[in-house]
């Protein structure tokens, strides 16, 4: 009687429960994510499409928006700027930061303070990280100031308004910011490699530099792969970084993508323009990010 | 001159003395076991051994060199971590090769001596894996396979199996005393496990609290521990240690032992001088189970066994034997039986008992009254 009573509205009852819960639970995030992406991704492909100024239009127009893009002289050197800018900023952090975390894997005394110490940048926002950069760099005011003050008026330290220089500013800055972060990364990763490991290659007979030249570091693949994936998309997305440090200039010399995009979208009337420039980062990202992670998928899969 | 001479070597993190004064020698070829509980220290000796750890005080020779100052590569040993400690971005072949490498081998060579110790340990169809891919038994196998390849005068053991089940251990245990056998190269072995340390080795240091209790053969240890911590150790299951009051009899040592319904005098063998000194006083007799066993299965080379009635109080079949717990001096004693001399509980059972094998210790010093 039980039984049957268990059996029959009331089981099928909790089973309906058990799938829709669930999803239930899930569905704001997943609409979120779903609206706040996707949609705005297609928006923003849609009007890459049309003939939109400062307000959107839908009517179909084919390319004209790319055609432009890619007669832009100005979108080619930001794209140079972000090879610049993203290739530095990505190679110089990881190896500081990787750097760091070796040197800190030493077992030395205040660890906790220096690793503190070298984390704190990342607590700022790239606002205040560009603004503080501006003052230190300023001729003006900063390093070459200070350098001058103290008698040593030979020294020229001003590539925040050379044209030919400033984008390595932009890299300085960046690099301060982030490379503790990825030491932290790295050196998560070395206290995770076995201590026996280490005391078997000196027993092999091998000297420090060696193990972590050939044994520690390799090891460490996956993270230099998370490490490279977040650098890579702050370097795509940096915005607010240079805005505050050079804002662009001086002229476009450390113009990048986001502030082309940006500003033809928002500020110059020029919707599609800018919706077009968005795409085209969106492919830069994917081409860089896709090859990577399915790569690593695979050699997971293999085991 | 030994293969390894340890020489009051003492070590201490800070004030903490974790080695307090160690002494082992052995011989070219042997096979010496480091057995004791966590913590004793054993790794800690053998990482001296190999000069991963520096000595604090006494001294290191392996061979006629000391070696208190050379580095681990120096020293022409080779070494087998608990957890393996297999490269984990290299495959099993460049594992096995990298010792080779950095001590500059021509590669010719490399491969033959990779391909004779993939042979020797079966392990030829693992070469181009990663440790990743392999399961614990077989990292063993690599992780051997890389200390051999090295033909090191000396061979150290970390507690090499005791991350195996129990039937791969078993395996294992039995290749490792083949292996030396055929090799003949001296080995420091280090384990918790006293089953290992009395099948693997030529001679035995029991350590408690960073110091040697007895070094000794397995059998003269197992036959006569230097006091009731080795004599508990070694032996599963552990000698029984029973309190009884010590008589002389007619040059012998006598003793009580109380079943609960009745006193039964028990004839040891003839008394020795340090045991006269406690005649009259308390002391400790310790019993291992199987000479505590049925009147069947008895058998002494001398004859004189002594017969006692006991109480069964619970029986654990073994298959082979029954262990078989009974009371004496309210103390629970356990006897080796044969399954049908068992009894049930609540029966009363004879048991009969080795005098030559009985010890005596003193409760206080806890040192075996020889
Ligand atoms: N670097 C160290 N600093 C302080 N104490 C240590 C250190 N290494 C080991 N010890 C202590 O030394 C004792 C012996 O350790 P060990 O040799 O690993 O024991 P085991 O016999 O289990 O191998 C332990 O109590 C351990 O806590
Ligand atoms: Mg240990």
């Amino acid at each position: 009687m039980t039984a049957s009573r268990q059996g029959a509205p009331g089981f099928s009852l909790s089973r309906l429960a058990d799938v829709i819960l669930p999803k239930l639970v899930l569905a704001p995030t997943v609409l979120a994510c779903l609206v706040g992406f996707y949609v705005f991704i297609g928006w923003t492909a849609w009007l890459s499409f049309t003939e939109s100024r400062l307000l959107p239009r839908y009517e179909w127009a084919g390319f004209v928006q790319y055609v432009e893009l890619f007669g832009n002289e100005r979108w080619w050197g930001a794209m140079q700027n972000l090879g610049i800018f993203g290739g530095l900023f990505i190679l110089v952090s990881l190896a500081l930061g990787l750097l760091m975390a070796v040197l800190l894997d030493q077992k030395i005394r205040f660890e906790g303070a220096i690793r503190t110490l070298y984390l704190y940048p990342m607590a700022l926002s790239f606002i205040v990280t560009g603004t503080a950069w501006k003052w230190i760099l300023n001729p003006g005011l900063g390093l070459e100031k200070m350098a001058h003050d103290w008698g040593f008026t030979g020294v020229t330290f001003d590539w925040i308004i050379n044209p030919d220089f400033a984008i390595y500013t932009v890299v300085i800055a960046g690099v301060w910011q982030s490379s503790g972060f990825v030491m932290a990364l790295f050196l998560a990763g070395l206290r995770g490699v076995d201590d026996s490991i280490i005391k078997a290659a000196q027993m092999d007979g091998a000297s420090l530099p060696t193990i972590y030249t050939r044994i520690i570091i390799p090891s460490l693949r996956p993270v230099f792969l998370s490490a490279f994936m977040i650098l890579a998309h702050i370097a795509v997305k940096s915005f607010d970084l240079v805005m505050a440090l050079t804002g662009g200039g001086p002229g476009f010399a450390t113009d990048l993508p986001s502030i082309f995009m940006y500003q033809h979208g928002f500020t110059r009337g020029q919707l599609g323009l800018g919706a077009a420039s968005a795409m085209m980062m969106l492919f830069t990202a994917c081409a860089v990010v896709m090859p990577l992670l399915y790569s690593e998928l695979r050699r997971e899969r293999r085991g | 001159m030994g293969a390894l001479s340890i020489r009051n070597v003492k070590k201490s993190f800070g004030n903490t003395h974790i080695l307090k004064g160690i002494d082992l020698e052995i011989e070219k070829g042997q096979f010496l076991i480091l057995v004791g509980p966590s913590g004793c220290g054993k790794s800690t000796l053998l990482n001296m051994i190999a000069g991963l750890d520096d000595i604090t005080s006494g001294e290191i020779a392996i061979g006629d060199r000391v070696v208190n100052k050379l580095s681990p590569k120096d020293r022409d040993i080779a070494m087998v971590f608990q957890s393996y400690a297999l490269y984990p971005n290299m495959t099993v072949r460049k594992n096995i090769a990298f010792g080779l490498d950095i001590r500059k081998v021509p590669k010719p060579e490399q491969e033959e001596i990779i391909a004779r110790v993939a042979k020797t340990l079966q392990i030829e169809h693992l070469l181009d894996r990663k440790p990743m891919q392999l399961s614990g038994g077989q990292r063993q196998r690599v992780a051997m396979g890389r200390a051999l390849a090295r033909n090191p005068t000396l061979f150290l053991f970390d507690e090499p199996l005791s991350n195996l089940d129990a039937k791969l251990r078993v395996e294992m245990r039995s290749e490792i005393k083949l292996l030396h056998q055929r090799l003949g190269t001296t080995i420091v072995y280090v384990t918790h496990d006293q089953i290992e340390a009395m099948t693997l080795g030529d001679r035995i240091a029991v350590m408690k609290d960073g110091e040697v209790r007895q070094f000794g053969s397995p059998q003269q240890i197992y036959d006569a521990p230097a006091d009731l911590y080795v004599a508990g150790f070694i032996g599963s299951p552990s000698m029984n240690f029973i309190p009884v009051q010590l008589r002389e009899e007619d040059g012998h040592a006598v003793v009580e032992l109380d079943n609960g319904r009745a006193v039964q005098k028990v004839r040891l063998s003839p008394i020795s001088d340090s045991q006269r000194a406690f005649v009259g006083k308390q002391v400790v007799l310790g019993i291992r189970p199987e000479q505590l066993t049925d009147p069947e299965s008895a058998h002494s080379e001398h004859g004189n066994l002594q017969t006692l009635q006991a109480t069964v109080a619970i029986t654990e079949p073994t298959g082979p034997d029954t262990l078989v717990t009974v009371t004496f001096n309210g103390i629970k004693t356990v006897a080796r039986c044969h399954p049908r001399a068992a009894g049930a509980p609540g029966q009363q059972v004879e048991l009969t008992l080795d005098p030559t094998k009985a010890l005596l210790f003193d409760p206080t010093s806890e040192k075996r009254l020889a």
